[in-house]
């Protein structure tokens, strides 16, 4: 099999660059890696094991994994390195969005019937305030590679930001590689570089139009091209659970400690990286227009579009003004 | 506590006025149709206390709504067991008009073999009872026409015993159906199908016919009126229609004992705007043995006994335009997976859908309304199943006739 290998790319050495492929399931989701090159540069096992030290390290749905860990402790443990760079990136959101983005509120996710287990009654407002204490990303402290809780209560949930980082994580592994076109898509993330060979044409993609269940498959609603960098998208619309003829959304503002309100129904972010993008498409979503629009205007570095619905019920867009050079698939 | 009969006349008058306001014809005997106010116990009587009939007062006797003051069987078996779940004096009949001439008794249940339905129906409408008549409604398209016009002149509560129209699981396909879940829907699957011969025991050979009364087409349509006949009403109520036309093939091919009803029968129903609805009875086979399976093109919904699964269709038409697609995570589970449909409050009991079907029996025997599963959505599933035993017995289409629903 070495052999013919060998035969092979002896025989054509160079190669014109074409797409290639990679499908699979991870993170409860899909994902689908395209890059283009002469050959295969990676393989489809290569990534599934990068899938499975992420989840080993960040996922909430394996048990014994280092977060699951944390979650259980009573002060705190030794981090890896996913683990690190996503508190690290976590709690700097945290602060940047005054504590929209809060990975802290998984005790509330949990009351609410959204964490790992299935839903149970519903939360009163006693049992969310006193939750709240729980609440914060303040009270987490890094000590070198030690993550530290000011109370054994503190329990976080990454979800709204491990999905961009496992996306970085992947774009990382295939530069390491030396491709420098791909694109790298897990559950609606999405991360790209470089243009599409050999036809050299910029990577469309296309921004869904917020659908009526769960089920729906994606409908088009915008079509950009980022060039080199990440766009994630967080919707309120396809999770959520039904309260006596409300829909909850999943998204739970840390603040009050109940679903957040769902003015924005999607919110879609460009950022450079897939983890920045990811952890403020989930603070925008919960800010509301006028709230969002405030962190945008600190944060040149990222771009957004936003489909909101207004009191009346009908449904609109919006975009920060940097957003429209991505529009038109150029 | 005895309710005065003052009381009780008062809200007969009431009860009347009412009813000629909403115009039926009164030519009925109306005099005798008893309304029952709302603090007393609706005083009722089974026709039939077989195992169907034993059912529901099993049911019946949890249910504050109801007294159960009668029951009336040719089999003593089965009128010794509807005796067991009847109040303490109530009276025990073998003849049907006896325990229809009982003028303290409301309402009836019908439960027994189709072809008894339409004759024991006329006999109670005339003796001013209001009616729970097992499904289906009647044996021939003239009976169920003839019972539409008869249900309509006396003013009665007519009800047939279609429970799953009452139940929350097909309210809430019907709204998923509503709200575009499944897309354009072009077909209804549908079996009802068991692995067993479908006959009870008979000690007595002179009783075989008595019995194992589904054998026998003096009796009944076989496994579409006795089967199929809830899948069919269930069509009928999700497409607010019925059927056009029908074809069908059906056989003896597998019990070969006696019986001269179909052990197997495949019919296709032809409704408005080309769905069809395959309607099918197997007695030799029993995987997903109730099944309902609703086709659109964006997703199938699968409804067995006590939910319903949602499998979206896998569609890949967004990729091709664009590279990829970012929205909000869909997960893995949801596609091509099946997904339970909820239904219900959180935390609300379930319950057998017969109960619902009853509670609301109570309901318009109080207010004099007129059930969801009524005389004409009754007329709609016997027409539809006496139109697909029609085809599979003449290999031939047949037809919905205009005069069928006037």
């Amino acid at each position: 099999m070495g052999f013919m290998c060998f035969i092979t790319s002896a025989l054509s050495p160079v190669r014109s660059p074409e797409a290639h492929r990679i499908v699979g399931e991870a993170q409860g989701t899909t994902y689908a890696i395209t890059y283009y090159a002469g050959q295969q540069l990676v393989s489809k096992m290569q990534i599934d094991s990068i899938f499975k030290s992420l989840d080993a390290s960040l996922s909430i749905y394996q048990p014994g994994s280092l977060i699951n860990r944390f979650n259980a402790s009573q002060e705190g443990i030794e981090m890896d390195r996913h683990f690190a760079r996503v508190i690290d990136k976590s709690k700097q959101i945290y602060y940047e969005t005054a504590g929209l983005f809060d990975v802290t509120v998984y005790p509330l996710v949990r009351a609410w019937g959204f964490g790992a287990k299935a839903a149970g009654p519903m939360p009163d407002s006693a049992a969310i305030r006193e939750l709240l204490r729980c609440v914060g990303s303040d009270k987490l402290q890094v000590r070198g590679t030690r993550l530290l809780k000011a109370i054994p209560c503190v329990q976080v949930d990454v979800n709204g930001i491990a999905q961009g980082y496992s996306v970085d994580v992947i774009a990382g592994f295939l530069e390491a590689h030396g491709i420098a076109n791909y694109m790298v898509e897990v559950g609606g993330e999405i991360r790209t570089k470089g243009r599409k060979l050999p036809g050299n044409e910029p990577m469309k993609i296309g921004i869904e139009t917020p659908s009526l269940t769960e089920f729906d498959a994606p409908v088009i609603r915008e079509v950009i091209s980022i060039g080199d960098g990440a766009v994630t998208t967080s919707g309120s619309y396809r999770k959520f659970r039904d309260s006596g003829g409300m829909r909850l959304s999943h998204i739970i503002d840390p603040k009050t400690g109940f679903p957040a309100s769902r003015e924005i129904i999607s919110a879609t972010v460009v950022a450079p990286e897939a983890i920045t993008a990811d952890g403020f498409d989930n603070a925008l979503l919960a800010a509301g227009v006028d709230g969002a629009f405030e962190i945008l205007r600190a944060h040149p570095e990222i771009e957004a579009y936003l489909i909101y619905k207004k009191p009346d019920g009908t449904v609109c867009d919006t975009a920060s003004a940097g957003f429209g050079r991505f529009l038109g698939g150029q | 506590m005895t309710p005065s009969l003052t009381t009780r006349r008062d809200f007969i008058a009431t009860g009347l006025a009412a009813m000629a306001g909403a115009g039926f014809s009164t030519a009925f005997s109306p005099a005798l149709g008893k309304a029952v106010a709302p603090v007393d116990k609706i005083r009722l009587g089974v026709i039939g206390t077989g195992s169907r009939g034993a059912g529901l007062a099993t049911l019946i006797r949890e249910m504050p709504d109801f007294e159960l003051i009668a029951c009336c069987d040719i089999i003593s078996e089965n009128l010794q067991k509807g005796m067991s779940l009847a109040a303490k004096n109530a009276k025990a009949y073998t003849d049907y008009r006896q325990l229809l001439d009982d003028k303290s008794i409301d309402a009836v249940v019908i439960a027994t073999p189709l072809y008894l339905h339409y004759p024991m129906a006329i006999a109670a409408l005339q003796a001013g009872k209001h009616i729970y008549l097992e499904k289906s409604m009647t044996y021939d398209i003239p009976q169920a026409i003839d019972l539409v016009k008869k249900v309509k002149a006396s003013g009665l509560v007519f009800q047939i015993g279609y429970q799953y129209r009452y139940y929350g699981l097909y309210h809430r396909v019907k709204e998923i159906m509503k709200e575009n879940w499944l897309g354009k829907i072009t077909h209804f699957e549908c079996q009802y199908n068991r692995n067993s011969n479908w006959r009870f025991p008979v000690k007595d050979p002179k009783m075989e016919r008595a019995i194992n009364w589904r054998m026998y087409r003096e009796y009944c349509g076989g496994p579409l009126s006795e089967l199929c006949a809830h899948e069919i009403d269930v069509v009928n109520y999700l497409t607010d229609s019925r059927p056009v036309k029908v074809v069908g093939l059906g056989g003896i091919n597998y019990w070969k004992d006696g019986r001269d009803t179909y052990d197997n029968i495949r019919t296709v129903y032809d409704y408005p705007n080309g769905v069809k609805a395959s309607v099918t009875s197997v007695l030799s086979n029993a995987y997903n043995g109730y099944s309902i399976r609703i086709l659109g093109d964006k997703a199938t919904v699968e409804v067995l006994r006590d939910k319903a699964l949602i499998y979206p269709e896998i569609t890949n038409n967004a990729k091709g335009v664009v590279d990829g697609v970012t929205g909000a995570t869909i997960a893995v589970t949801t596609q091509g997976k099946g997904v339970e449909v909820k239904f219900g409050k959180p935390g609300e009991e379930q319950m057998e859908p017969t109960v619902f079907a009853l509670k609301d029996f109570a309901e318009c025997v109080r207010n004099k309304k007129e059930p969801v599963s009524n005389v004409e959505t009754g007329r709609d599933g016997s027409i539809a199943i006496h139109m697909g035993n029609a085809a599979a017995d003449t290999e031939k289409v047949q037809y919905w006739k205009p005069e069928y629903s006037v």
